[in-house]
């Protein structure tokens, strides 16, 4: 158990599942199983066929939502069995609503609802256009803004995750093209996701107002320990203040490195990775902060 | 720029064999200067960037990684030995690395 209490957080989904960090994490197979089931049984969606090893609901953004959920609300359930209690949680980017299920926000079932709502809210907004997102690394915020500019490309900046790593997401082919003249200018490493919808993107506004009305009637309430927002850091303690979080998630650029930086002056100096990767674990390396990350295969 | 002395190489070489082999997981006596990042590793990006940062605190560099970005586009990097030489002008020239293709 670690020294002093950690943040969990909880991530968004991966491009990945082989060699997930679960699998070494005492008691995880047996309470993902159970949340599998009782969402399948629960819901239409027929859950129950996933597969780690064949990733076989890469291809369907939604499923892998819900599978990532499934997978976090697991994680943090067991860390919880083992007597790990968060300081705080928090919710990258998607895995917002893992977050609120492990502050006992929201219920399992709950939390499936805000993420169907939410993509079919966004699908919907962005009918007709392809749009992306993709990373970028080596490059400062002032450099990233002028090759948008430059090119007039439709692009927003909409999350910081290290002083040099940046998130964009706008029109796919503005996206690919963007990436392709940052190498030039000297990022070290670039990436396009595998996603059709341009999350946090100031577009998304209209959408996550659609969002928010569908899912007016859906309870929330007080939250175990705060949640911080990665919005503006604030620490939300109350229903209201959650609900207009999940709701700003969907259109609000996000800065994760600014979040860590909050947690760390506030004495945090451990955080566990609650879902199926280990890339906030790998983009700690990048952070500069003196805290530990941990990925689920690192509890003990 | 920091002080580059004979064993400046050999205290690299270390690092970057010791960091690829616990990074993908290979027994440090398969690892030779000809070994290939990507193709025999398995390695990424992301790992030749981690490096920079150990580098860069190990010897307080004053770079930006933008200009190692330019300077990888025009003098990309597949071996192990091609990495370590690279960072030794990093080490050595650290912002002016872009210098170098002026001079040559």
């Amino acid at each position: 158990m670690p020294a002093t209490s950690p943040v969990f957080v909880f991530p968004a989904f991966p491009n990945d599942y082989t060699g997930h960090p679960g699998n070494d994490l005492e008691g995880f197979s047996i309470q993902f199983e159970q949340l599998i089931k009782e969402a399948s049984t629960s819901h239409e969606f027929l859950l129950s066929g996933f597969n780690f090893q064949s990733n076989n609901f890469l291809d369907d953004e939604l499923k892998t939502q819900y599978i990532t959920y499934l997978y976090s609300c697991a994680a943090a359930t067991v860390l919880r069995k083992k007597q790990i209690h968060p300081e705080y949680s928090a919710g990258y980017s998607m895995g917002i609503y893992a977050a609120l299920y492990d502050a006992g926000s929201i219920t399992l079932d709950t939390g499936l609802r805000f993420i169907k709502q939410a993509y079919r809210s966004l699908k919907s907004a962005i009918r007709g256009k392809t749009y992306g997102m993709g990373a970028l690394i080596g490059l400062e915020r002032k450099d990233i803004e002028m090759l948008i500019s430059n090119s007039h490309f439709r692009i927003d900046i909409t999350n910081q995750n290290a002083p040099y790593s940046y998130v964009v997401s706008g029109i796919r082919d503005d996206i690919l093209e963007m990436l392709s003249l940052a190498k030039d200018e000297g990022a070290l490493h670039t990436r396009s996701f595998p996603v059709s919808v341009p999350y946090h993107n100031h577009l998304l506004k209209d959408a996550a107002i659609g969002f928010a009305e569908k899912t007016s009637h859906l309870d929330i309430f007080p939250p175990a320990n705060p949640v911080l927002s990665l919005i503006d850091q604030k620490e939300l303690n109350t229903p209201e203040e959650l609900r207009c979080e999940i709701t700003r998630n969907l259109h609000h650029p996000l800065n994760w490195y600014k979040t860590q930086q909050w947690f760390v002056m506030h004495g945090i100096q451990q955080f566990i990775e609650c879902g199926p990767s280990r890339g906030l674990v790998k983009n700690a390396k990048f952070v500069g902060l003196e805290c530990r990350f941990i990925p689920l295969d690192g509890i003990h | 720029m920091a002080k580059i002395t004979e064993n400046t190489r050999n205290e690299v070489k270390e690092i970057v064999y010791n960091f690829f082999a616990e990074e993908c997981e290979v027994d440090k006596s398969k690892i030779n200067d000809g070994t290939f990042i990507i193709k025999d590793l398995d390695g990424d990006s992301l790992m030749f960037l981690e490096l920079i940062e150990i580098f860069k605190k190990k010897y307080n560099l004053e770079i930006e990684l933008k200009v190692i970005g330019k300077y990888s586009v025009k003098h990309p990097v597949a071996t192990i030995g091609q990495l370590i030489d690279m960072q030794m002008l990093i080490i050595e020239h650290e912002n002016r690395l872009l210098d170098l293709d002026i001079k040559s």
